[in-house]
């Protein structure tokens, strides 16, 4: 095993295992991806002797676990390999016991390379192999070669992708095995480049929102630990008088726009989705540098997702729905940020639109509208018991309250609902805070499910779920009218349906 | 025995056997006697000065056991043994479960990914089984509970045998 054979070379046959480059050791030894699993112990032992703490023991502390992090990282680094050939990927790996899983380049459904920040400063990536089986995919069905060089990375991409697609022919090696960077097999075809204007959306999306919550939250609790003497004397209480309270509130929502704004902006830095061949490869991030290949003949659909806040400024995201990708609401994102337009228009390029979206019945808005005033009544309800016996006499407008703002949420839940059966596709929409529409190819439908509770059939109502190999699994058009199921059903998806048709 | 209102989609063909209604009696009893067994430590191991809270539950408790118990025993195993229906048609499997929600699941043959039988423990005392037909999709899982065992693994065989045969591609 020479230090430059490339996958690409090794023949059909019996494969030679390789290792990962010995730079990541590096990483790993900072990071204690290995020794990491030894802290509750070696935390068991300095509790059970009782260390005292003078700097001697520190430092002997930090040689002490810095060699174990090496030992540990070494280790795992010589006991790993990996190897294409046979038509199947095996790596193999375990300090004691070996562990070797071989999984067949048919399985292979998608290839992430990733740099994160420390690899990327040793010139490493992260290659994640996804090889779910057919359900949902989980962490155990995902191979992680960890610590390739950049070169060596895109190769094993490679040759993972292509051998998979033509399993007779032979990938011509050489050329692209000199090239660093990423070898240009094929054409690329830019789809859509991230547009940095487009950050202005991201205090409208809920998940980025969380980035600065979360930041603040981290730093109340260094706060909160700190010892006394660092923490400023900010003042009493009693000096909160309302030009202090609206400032905080004020500067609170300043941090968490810039915050959102940053978090989308690192998260995304650079985006582009590009077409190669018979894959769509995402690119992105700042800090993490991911490489997301996604297999065209996989994508079974795709979802636009307009939260409330977005449909007032007119943005939205898209993600494709692909067999078989395990953590597919990061990896199937196609536009994670952007104009509608733009995330329609992509939809649009992967699904055909089965055209406009038909309305739900009049029973559905009342079914909707009852739904979200209930609760309200409920507190009023417990409002008129408690107010003469207690004298909770604030339940009464809160829940008259609710009640009345039940009713333009009902109204906007129904204006969500709406399906359709084109001639290769299908749609569903439904969501109020967060809208999502949802376009899937007819063959994308393995299997229908009708629920109907007790009330949905008093008022002639249906749900109809369609049943996905990918994204979350199923589909719903909520209170379709009940003789329409059927219909819809079978516009929708094979002739296997009219096993569903009731009798005329 | 059709519900008023028809559904919304047809009704599969065949019936569950009657020994169904004796299994979900039986879950009904076991249910019950669970509930009986939790409502009566709380009678016996709170005391009954601890608050009004405490008062109410040691009326309210009895009360919802007693409910629980008509609704699982008297109810509930009749109206599922008229609810439940399946069939397994040249292209198709088709179910109909649920007493208050009705689910209706249809899954093409040419989609089956596995099939699987189980026999829970009071299922094995009514000589039942279940057949579990699982696809690529996580909710187009099609349940086929209660059937005569033998009939469950015909049906699991057969199931099997021609899925391999017109598999296309299953996802």
């Amino acid at each position: 095993m020479t230090e430059r054979s490339p996958v690409l070379d090794v023949p059909l046959g019996r494969p030679a295992p390789q290792r990962t480059s010995p730079r990541v050791l590096a990483v790993h030894t900072i990071t204690f991806q290995q020794a990491r699993r030894l802290v509750p112990v070696a935390l068991a032992v300095i509790a059970g002797t009782g260390l005292d703490g003078g700097r001697r023991t520190v430092v002997a502390l930090a040689v002490g676990v810095t060699l174990v992090s090496l030992g540990s990282a070494t280790l795992s680094w010589w006991r790993f390999g990996y190897a294409i050939g046979n038509g199947a990927v095996v790596v193999t790996r375990g300090l004691l016991s070996r562990s070797v899983r071989t999984v067949p380049l048919d399985r292979v459904r998608g290839v992430e390379v990733e740099a994160p920040v420390l690899h990327r400063v040793f010139g490493l990536v992260r290659v994640r192999i996804d090889a779910a089986a057919g359900a949902v995919g989980n962490k155990d069905e995902e191979l992680v070669v960890d610590g390739l060089r950049r070169e060596d990375g895109d190769r094993l991409r490679t040759a993972l992708l292509t051998r998979r697609g033509h399993p007779a022919s032979g990938v011509p090696a050489g050329d692209a095995a000199t090239s660093a960077g990423p070898p240009a097999e094929e054409p690329e075809e830019l789809i859509s480049r991230f547009d940095n204007r487009w950050l202005r959306y991201a205090p409208l999306v809920g998940g980025y929102l969380a980035v600065p919550l979360a930041a603040v939250g981290a730093l109340v609790r260094i706060a909160d630990e700190l010892p006394d003497r660092f923490v400023p004397d900010v003042g009493r209480p009693d000096a909160l008088t309302g030009t202090v309270v609206a400032g905080a509130l004020v500067a609170a929502l300043l941090v968490l726009v810039v915050g959102s704004v940053v978090g989308a902006a690192v998260v995304n830095w650079r985006f582009r989705l590009v077409r190669r061949g018979g894959s769509l490869i995402a690119v992105r991030g700042l800090v993490t540098r991911r490489h997301t290949e996604l297999e065209i003949d996989r994508i079974r659909g795709c979802t636009v997702t307009e939260g409330l806040g977005m449909r007032l400024a007119g943005a939205g995201r898209a993600s494709a729905l692909v067999t078989g990708l395990g953590d597919a609401t990061r990896r199937g994102q196609l536009l994670p940020l952007g104009p509608r337009t733009e995330a329609w228009a992509l939809s649009a390029r992967l699904v055909e639109d089965p055209g406009p979206l038909r309305a739900h019945p009049p029973a559905a808005r009342r079914r909707l509208v009852v739904r979200a005033v209930l609760p309200g009544l409920a507190v009023l309800a417990a409002g008129a018991v408690l107010t003469p016996t207690v004298g909770w006499w604030a339940l009464l407008p809160a829940g008259a309250a609710l009640a009345v703002l039940g009713v333009p949420l009902g109204l906007g839940r129904y204006a969500a609902l709406g399906h359709a059966a084109g001639p290769h596709s299908l749609a569903v929409r439904a969501g109020w805070l967060v809208r999502e529409h949802t376009v899937l190819q007819r063959r994308a439908v393995l299997g229908w499910q009708v629920r109907q509770s007790l009330f949905q059939r008093q008022a002639g109502l249906a749900t109809v779920l369609a049943c996905v190999g990918a994204g979350s699994g199923g589909y719903a058009a909520f209170d379709v009218a009940a003789d329409e199921v059927a219909g819809f059903a079978r516009a929708a998806s094979g002739s296997w349906v009219v096993t569903l048709q009731p009798p005329p | 025995m059709h519900p008023p209102p028809p559904g919304p989609v047809r009704e599969p063909a065949w019936s569950l056997s009657r020994s169904a209604i004796g299994l979900w009696l039986a879950q009904g009893v076991l249910g019950t006697a669970v509930w009986a067994l939790a409502g009566t430590a709380f009678l016996v191991f709170v005391p009954a000065d601890a608050g009004w809270a405490v008062r109410v539950l040691r009326w309210l408790g009895p009360a919802l056991v007693v409910g629980y118990g008509v609704v699982a025993i008297g109810v509930r195993p009749r109206l599922r043994y008229r609810v439940h229906r399946w069939e397994v048609t040249d292209e198709a499997v088709y179910t109909l479960t649920g007493w208050l929600t009705r689910t209706w699941t249809l899954v093409p043959v040419s989609r089956i990914q596995t099939v699987d039988v189980t026999r829970g423990v009071v299922q094995q005392l009514f000589g039942l089984s279940t057949v579990v037909v699982l696809t690529a999709s996580s909710q187009g899982t099609v349940r086929m509970p209660h059937l005569e065992s033998d009939v469950a693994r015909r049906v699991a065989e057969d199931l099997a045998r021609r899925a391999e045969l017109v598999r296309d591609e299953a996802t």
